[in-house]
């Protein structure tokens, strides 16, 4: 059973996370520690098994960047090895200017407006870039899996930024 | 994790941190990223009309150990042409620098962007 059949939604990158929210919560009661209390205890480990597998299905296909990895290594696309360099050299300059522009934050006139800056433009570009990959994967033919596949080692480039721009914004608080 | 001495001195002193003209024809430039860590790699050698590299700089944005492997291969690089530059394996970075096991993928991004600067100046070459 895959994760989408676990929470009994369609396999599709669109998600309604709500749905998958409740479902993964009346998932959950039903394995919860409590219901078991007075079952054996091979009983009582196999429901902490399954609430485990419940939690990292839930966690996978919650986060749009793992849930779209996860749609295509079932579909058997092949993912490139993550220690494999990327070397999309004009994709990789844009991502130095980002992090360049990122880095220029904390030496801004106008700090607060130089970060609003940033983060509108990478929401910008992770939202197009994002649009593309979710038609590529509902196409689902072997050449737009492997561009899709493509996209998704790109968004990850921004997903890191974001993790930046969180841990700027938290040491401005701090400043 | 704790990092090396020498991992420690390469990033706490950079060496050869910069940038060069990317469109001067002497000039190579190797753009590599690392998706699983968003680790972005600029290396940009300048070689003479003898193929010797005469000036190495670098950008890394990514962990110690990318910024140390980077720093690292500037070093190593100077001086070397480009068939012996080529020819540095990351394994060869990972000892000097010490690199835990997690951590070699820092020194695979900084073979890779020797190998695309090199690539970048043959198709520069050939233009």
């Amino acid at each position: 059973m895959n994760y989408f059949q676990l929470f009994n939604i369609e396999v599709s990158f669109d998600v309604d996370l709500q749905q998958l929210s409740s479902n993964y919560q009346t998932l959950q009661k039903t394995v919860h520690p409590d219901k078991f209390a007075h079952a054996s205890e091979q009983e009582q480990r196999i429901a902490v098994q399954k609430s485990a597998h419940i939690n990292d299905a839930y966690q996978t296909l919650k986060n749009p960047l793992q849930r779209a990895q996860y749609i295509l290594v079932q579909r058997g696309v092949e993912m490139p090895n993550e220690q494999h360099s990327f070397q999309d050299t004009s994709f990789l300059m844009r991502q130095m200017e980002l992090r360049e522009m990122l880095e220029d934050v904390r030496h801004s006139g106008d700090v607060d407006a130089a970060l609003l800056e940033v983060q509108s433009v990478l929401s910008t570009e992770y939202l197009a870039l994002s649009q593309i990959m979710r038609t590529q994967l509902s196409e689902n033919n072997a050449a737009s899996n492997s561009a899709a596949c493509d996209n998704l080692r790109k968004l990850k480039f921004y997903q890191k930024l974001n993790v930046e721009v969180d841990r700027l914004e938290d040491s401005l608080l701090d400043d | 994790m704790a990092y090396s001495e020498k991992v420690l001195d390469h990033y706490e002193n950079p060496r050869n941190v910069g940038s060069m003209d990317k469109n001067d024809p002497s000039v190579a430039t190797g753009m590599v990223g690392a998706p699983a860590c968003g680790d972005v790699m600029k290396l940009q050698l300048k070689i003479s009309d003898d193929g010797i590299i005469e000036d190495a700089k670098f950008k890394t944005y990514g962990c110690g150990s990318a910024i140390a492997s980077s720093s690292l291969v500037t070093e190593w690089v100077k001086g070397k042409s480009i068939e012996e530059a080529g020819k540095i394996k990351n394994t060869a970075i990972a000892e000097e620098l010490a690199l835990p096991p997690v951590k070699i993928h820092c020194s695979i991004l900084a073979e890779d962007a020797i190998k695309a600067a090199i690539e970048d100046y043959k198709s520069k070459q050939s233009k």
